[in-house]
């Protein structure tokens, strides 16, 4: 007999964690809360040049490879919780120009603490950690993406994922200073 | 064939006890009947739920992808405020009984670390030997078999060299089945350091596939995720025992709560009742009853089932139901060193020191057993490096360093069984209308005099090894998850709920068998101890019906 109850809990929870996204958020950086704001308007006002810009930016904060799908949400979570988030990455864009920057040493050490600073590392802390918030209903946007794993690739399993076969594992680890590329 | 509503042999849970009583009465011919208060779920949605969550909530909240059914709460701590809804603690030490464990078929094996410790001879005569805690009502020689056929119920792995086996001192009928998994760089490098202070770091028994597959379960692949879950089933957990158990014939209810169990004339079980999650009630009836749903569920439903016959609670005219409640207090100290240990390859447990378990000593404080956090630090240190505002390489490098060069090591002490440490009805109410657990608990001196003169320097000595730059010690005790004492065994009715069987002495057709009947906490991990009192209890049962 078919049980009726049967593996509704965990979809339950997911579609609650996901409406919950704009409600409880404890916020990195200096994104401004806007618990009212309606996923969908936010999408509305985050145009393909806002989503664009936001990618050029990414690539000059962080120096890895960036997933273009990974960042198209990134961009419209954080543009829904920052209405200025346009503004401020056309603003962190003219500065990178203005140093003709290529990586994110180039830059950085001129961007203004305060706004404009912490949507940046903000930014960064996105790809990096793959949610916009941690709150704890936030919506993950990069899992086997997130750029926390990569840093230490070469050994640490990313959790969940096998980097190896049957006990195909070893006591051997490559020196510290060994930086994998990712 | 069981029904829905009688089988001769009725369990009440579906975690690792329950299952395997389950198989073992099946194959001796006997219809059985599970009944599970949660939900079935299924691996992949767990793995999922593992995945969507954000990565504070990834280590250390082995419950946030279990999120429970409102008719069979658990333990959630995703929030503070839900921490303390079902839960129910007080006393000097709250804390450290703050268990997680999962109301769902396949109970908490599906967040269980899989490790498997014997206990060693000493571990049963406490009292005798040292003029503490009690003894158990049979000696080693008589667990042993029953230990090994456990190892190949759940298919342990473990390392075939005496010297590296535990106990030291007591003979193995049989190998384990599979060889032990690999050491990964941070378990290879703490084996050594130990060494050097007379620690012996020896590979723990897993019930994990090591190298080939066994139980139609793939070996590990070092996904490094044994808690919360195990993806691919490599580690041993009851849910995938329940195909076999229906492909046997058994029928598994879930989502069915049992509330009260009910006793006719001359104290026999003659029924259990249940609510569905419309509150209906149901009535299952059988010859056999088995209650495993773990040391807290069991006990708070025994206590549930207060009646004009059973004015105490069922099984509790010694008045010991849900008394002497233990779990191993823990500690853990989080260390920054100068050069890399390398956490994160192969399981998140693979070794433990046990050698300061045991010891004359335990006449006036608590053995311990030592080990360090395998699990990968990755997320911690990109926490930690995006917190000082980092950048660029600067970033990267400095991730890789905190993931590489910190550890969190843990010692969990032996408890004592104390008849004050107990688990009663609250007033607090669930869903269900059914009274929540209220557990006070303390460690008692036993243990706070092992951590101030023996264990706490011993985490200090560790770490100096290691090459700590910094040890932070948690301020206060934590819960392993090691449930054990609410229906304690022993021989004499007037001071324990169960017999050597398991079966309880005041109903002779009622075993509450797993880790409320252990009479010693001791340093080791319950469940392979819990395995063992299950198949025994089987055996028990078996034979019962079959000789009457």
């Amino acid at each position: 007999m078919p049980d009726r109850y049967r593996d509704d809990c965990p979809t339950a929870f997911s579609l609650e964690r996901r409406e919950l996204l704009l409600g409880g958020l404890y916020l990195l950086g200096g994104l401004a809360v806007i618990p009212t704001l309606p996923a969908i308007a936010a999408a509305a006002s985050w145009s393909q040049e806002s989503a664009a810009q936001f990618m050029e930016i990414s690539s000059l904060l962080i120096p890895h490879h960036l997933h273009g799908e990974v960042g198209k949400r990134i961009g419209a979570a954080m543009s829904a919780l920052n209405p200025a988030l346009s503004e401020q990455v056309a603003a962190l864009l003219a500065i990178a120009k203005n140093k003709n920057a290529r990586i994110v040493e180039d830059f950085f050490p001129d961007v203004p603490e305060g706004p404009l600073k912490e949507t940046a590392l903000a930014i960064i802390s996105a790809w990096y950690l793959g949610v916009v918030s941690d709150a704890p209903d936030a919506e993950v946007f990069a899992y086997e993406y997130a750029l926390m794993y990569g840093p230490t690739r070469d050994v640490m399993t990313i959790p969940s994922y096998a980097v190896s076969g049957p006990n195909g594992w070893t006591a051997d680890a490559p020196p510290l200073d060994n930086m994998p590329e990712f | 064939m069981a029904s829905d509503d009688s089988a001769d042999v009725v369990v009440v849970g579906t975690g690792v006890v329950g299952c395997l009583i389950a198989e073992q009465a099946l194959d001796a011919g006997l219809s059985v009947l599970m009944l599970e208060a949660g939900p079935r779920v299924d691996r992949w949605r767990i793995v999922e739920n593992y995945r969507n969550l954000p990565p504070s909530l990834r280590l250390f909240h082995w419950d946030a992808p279990y999120p429970p059914k409102p008719w069979a709460p658990h333990l959630e701590t995703r929030k503070d405020k839900e921490a303390e809804q079902y839960l129910q603690l007080e006393g000097p030490n709250a804390r450290a009984y703050l268990q997680g464990y999962v109301r769902y078929a396949g109970g908490a094996t599906w967040h269980w670390a899989g490790i498997c410790w014997r206990l060693t001879p000493e571990d049963m005569r406490l009292n005798s030997l040292y003029g503490v805690g009690r003894d158990w009502p049979f000696a080693h020689d008589v667990i042993e078999p029953y230990y090994t056929r456990a190892e190949y119920a759940l298919g342990v792995c473990g390392p075939s060299d005496p010297a590296s086996q535990w106990p030291p001192n007591a003979k193995r009928s049989q190998p384990y089945p599979m060889g032990p998994t690999p050491f990964g760089p941070g378990e290879h490098r703490l084996t050594e350091v130990a060494a050097k202070i007379g620690l012996m770091n020896i590979p723990a028994p897993q019930a994990r596939n090591s190298g080939v597959s066994y139980h139609g379960r793939p070996p590990c692949c070092g996904n490094n995720n044994c808690f919360p879950v195990c993806p691919i089933a490599a580690k041993y957990d009851a849910a995938t025992a329940l195909p076999k158990i229906e492909a046997k014939g058994g029928k598994i209810l879930v989502n069915a709560v049992v509330y009260r169990i009910e006793t006719g004339n001359r104290k026999t079980v003659e029924a259990v009742h249940y609510f569905d999650p419309d509150k209906g009630s149901h009535k299952v009836t059988g010859k056999i009853f088995v209650i495993a749903c773990n040391g807290i569920e069991t006990p708070k439903l025994l206590l549930f089932s207060k009646d004009d016959r059973n004015p105490n609670g069922v099984a509790n005219s010694s008045d010991q139901v849900g008394r002497n409640m233990m779990d191993q207090p823990k500690l853990i100290a989080d260390v920054e060193l100068t050069e890399p240990l390398w956490t994160g390859v192969g399981p998140v447990q693979s070794s433990s020191v046990m050698n300061t378990t045991q010891g004359e000593f335990r006449n006036s404080h608590a053995g311990a057993l030592l080990r360090m956090e395998n699990f990968a630090r990755s997320p911690l240190g990109a926490a930690a490096a995006l917190k000082k505002g980092l950048v660029g390489k600067a970033l990267d490098k400095e991730i890789r360093r905190i993931s590489a060069c910190t550890a969190r090591l843990t010692v969990e002490h032996e408890p004592l069984p104390s008849p004050d440490n107990r688990l009663t009805l609250s007033s607090k109410k669930d869903w269900l209308g059914i009274n929540k657990p209220n557990i006070y608990y303390d460690v008692g001196d036993y243990v706070r005099r092992s951590a101030k003169e023996y264990t706490v320097p011993l985490l200090h000595k560790l770490a100096d090894g290691l090459g700590a730059t910094s040890f932070q010690l948690s301020p206060e005790f934590l819960n392993s998850d090691h449930i054990m004492g609410g229906c304690i065994m022993g021989t004499d009715p007037t001071t324990s709920v169960v017999d050597a069987d398991c079966r309880a002495h005041d109903h002779h057709n009622l075993f509450l068998p797993g880790g409320g009947a252990m009479p010693s906490g001791t340093a080791s991990n319950s469940t392979l101890t819990m395995a063992a009192l299950a198949l025994k209890a089987a055996d028990a049962i078996v034979d019962q019906l079959r000789h009457g």
